[in-house]
């Protein structure tokens, strides 16, 4: 069976494209207009809601370059995973009952309309648009690239495939997301999303089983093998430090309640009641496969220190080798399949708000209305979206990586210390004001774009995107206190005492 | 503080401001956020743990208890003010305690090490880790527990379904 460990790795991965082709066709006949387009027409049940939400989180960053950083710093990278059941309680408990009210209420399409009904301010909706397509740029070109680099390292591991290009790969697994976001919009993303996270949630169980066995004392003696090499990296702050460590909690638990791509799912449901069921299964998801960031991470580590692997060329080649080490040809198959699916998941959701925010959003907030016939014009939008990022993720591979880098401090920091107090504080605080919101975006846009943008580094790992949260949270409280309390629009006023 | 709460959630805001800015002012230490391993290419290690937190390690500890403090604090801001009873509370106050008991055990347990360089282990991690990989990953069940079982007590009852069905329905008259 293992000569053929490349052929059945390549299945695995063509199915699952075939049958996000196939979702695609089925979903474009279900997808009437723009309300369907970008959000199912608010028609979705919990499970489907639930596993689109934990898939979405997790990116192909999970699947790769998480793995990659338990491997590199150790336990630092934990608190990005742990902090879990925090953010999503978070989430549920600042968000899902109020978006998803001011959805049907005012029959928003996207979380600008949200925000621009909440505030009655087309300049919030602005910002909060212009700061979703800079995001949404830098998350999928790297998104793509990813991809393409797995699809790459895949095939080249064949006789027949083993000079396909990156251009190539680029172009084949982009022309897949493409086809079926463009056909089917959210309705097939979101049923892509319930195989994709269904896969992942296989592979992080199967993988926890995978790792536990590579040594012969389990998982305590990986640990103890860390320990005896550099005891900082398998204590609770890593090798990264107490406040990098902070950090990430901080960013990743309260951040995840300012995640555009997350957030917008809980608009989607049918009935508020099912925000009930939809915590724990969302929860529950993540945790199963989040573990296989966590197990690949520690085990690479502590191969790697042992003597049982070579020390790897890359931290992000920790998944891929242990894959190929320790794996049956099956398992590498579906955790292949898992990470094309945690990658387009992520994807298709950000090419869904970019579109929004361009087609819709921007638009309103310049001209007082968004673009006639808007299903044709999302359809449009969507694929020169993906084209635009497919290229830009080329450009920055073969000639500048800067951009990118800089649109990637655009990433979840950026979404977390923007979003978060003018959607989760502001859905439940009447005092929140126009002018708190505008001073915590800008805050927080400058001060993660300077920062990066420098190359400015804190002391003890504190970092850019911390100090932007806190700042943000902070200036969005005070300026809001000291300004005029707001009068809101009667609809929203009770909706905002329910 | 039911009625006031943005307040404490802004104090504890500004705390945490502070904390961040007092530990980027400490005395810094050389390699704090971890150097290259002097072996392997691509692993960092931490090294001298006791020196990293000589500084800040209760600056460090302060601003997680403020952040835990801030979490339970805008879990509350999600539940409506007049449902913001003695059991929610009571509810939050014991998940609030929860949460710190296991960030003293993970950050104690840290200290501890670093003075005697023993440890046991539970479930394949030395025990300040466990704490931290399970402890955090648990110690927010409660606040799971509490936004699923007591959905129609706490966030969305009957009164408020027939209040926003009522407003949906005026609406939709307004729109005729």
């Amino acid at each position: 069976m293992e000569e053929y460990r490349q052929e059945i790795i390549i299945s695995a991965v063509v199915v699952y494209m075939v049958f996000c082709v196939l979702t695609g066709l089925w979903a474009m006949r279900r997808t009437h207009n723009a309300s369907d387009f970008f959000i199912a027409g608010r028609g979705l049940g919990p499970i489907v809601v639930s596993l689109a939400i934990f898939s979405s989180t997790l990116s192909g960053f999970g699947f790769v370059g998480g793995p990659g950083l338990v491997y590199s710093i150790g336990v630092s990278s934990f608190w990005m995973v742990i902090i879990s059941s925090i953010g999503y309680a978070l989430c549920f408990f600042l968000v899902s009952k109020r978006i998803r009210m001011i959805a049907e209420l005012r029959d928003c399409i996207s979380l600008p309309d949200i925000v621009a009904a909440r505030y009655g301010s087309e300049s919030v909706r602005f910002m909060i648009a212009v700061t979703i397509v800079l995001g949404v740029m830098g998350y999928l070109a790297t998104q793509i690239l990813a991809m393409a680099v797995v699809m790459q390292a895949i095939f080249s591991g064949t006789e027949t495939f083993a000079n396909i290009g990156l251009v190539t790969c680029v172009i084949i697994s982009s022309a897949v997301l493409i086809f079926y976001c463009v056909t089917g919009g959210i309705i097939a993303s979101v049923y892509t999303d319930v195989v994709q996270g269904t896969i992942m949630i296989v592979a992080g169980s199967l993988i926890l089983l995978t790792a536990i066995n590579v040594f012969d004392g389990g998982m305590q003696e990986a640990t103890s093998i860390i320990l005896a090499d550099d005891a900082e990296t398998i204590m609770p702050y890593g090798a990264a430090g107490i406040m990098a460590s902070l950090g990430w909690f901080f960013v990743f638990g309260l951040g995840l309640a300012g995640q555009p791509h997350i957030i917008t799912k809980l608009m989607m449901n049918k009935e508020i009641n099912d925000n009930r069921s939809m915590l724990p299964l969302s929860l529950f998801g993540y945790v199963m496969a989040a573990l296989l960031w966590i197990s690949i991470g520690i085990v690479m580590r502590a191969a790697v220190l042992d003597g049982r692997v070579e020390p790897l060329a890359l931290p992000d080649d920790a998944a891929s080798v242990f894959l190929s080490v320790f794996t049956n040809p099956f398992l590498a198959g579906i955790v292949f399949a898992g990470l094309f699916a945690a990658i387009m998941s992520t994807s298709d959701a950000f090419l869904n708000i970019g579109t929004a925010a361009i087609i819709h959003d921007i638009p309103k907030a310049i001209q007082g209305k968004s673009l006639e016939n808007e299903l044709l014009w999302a359809r449009v939008v969507t694929v020169l979206l993906a084209i635009l990022a497919a290229c830009f993720a080329l450009y920055s591979h073969f000639q500048d990586a800067t951009l990118v880098a800089i649109l990637g401090a655009f990433g979840w920091g950026t979404f977390a210390a923007s979003i978060f107090p003018v959607v989760a504080i502001g859905l439940n605080w009447k005092g929140a004001s126009v002018a708190g919101a505008v001073t915590a975006i800008s805050a927080a846009l400058l001060i993660n774009f300077i920062s990066q943008l420098a190359g400015y580094t804190f002391p003890y790992g504190v970092s850019g995107q911390l100090v932007a949260f806190v700042s943000s949270m902070a200036l969005f409280l005070g300026v809001s206190l000291v300004t005029k309390k707001p009068v809101l629009d009667t609809d929203i006023d009770r909706v905002m005492d329910i | 503080m039911r009625s006031n709460l943005i307040y404490s959630i802004f104090v504890i805001a500004v705390l945490m401001a502070l904390t961040l800015i007092a530990i980027c002012l400490a005395e810094t230490v050389p390699d704090a956020g971890g150097k290259p391993h002097p072996e392997f290419p691509g692993l960092q290690i931490g090294g001298d743990g006791a020196a990293r937190l000589q500084h800040i390690g209760m600056l460090g500890f302060a601003f997680q208890s403020f952040l835990l403090i801030q979490i339970v604090l805008l879990s509350i801001l999600g539940v409506a003010e007049r449902y913001r009873s003695n059991s929610l509370i009571i509810y939050m106050s014991a998940c609030l305690a929860m949460m710190l008991l296991i960030g003293w055990e993970m950050f104690s347990g840290h200290l501890q090490f670093l003075d005697t360089n023993e440890t046991d282990y539970f479930l394949g991690f030395p025990n300040a880790t466990a704490w931290q990989t399970y402890g955090t990953w648990l110690g927010a069940i409660p606040l799971v527990l509490i936004y699923s079982l007591g959905f129609r007590k706490f966030i969305y009852t009957e009164e408020d379904e027939r209040q926003f069905n009522t407003l949906l329905a005026e609406k939709a008259q307004q729109q005729e």
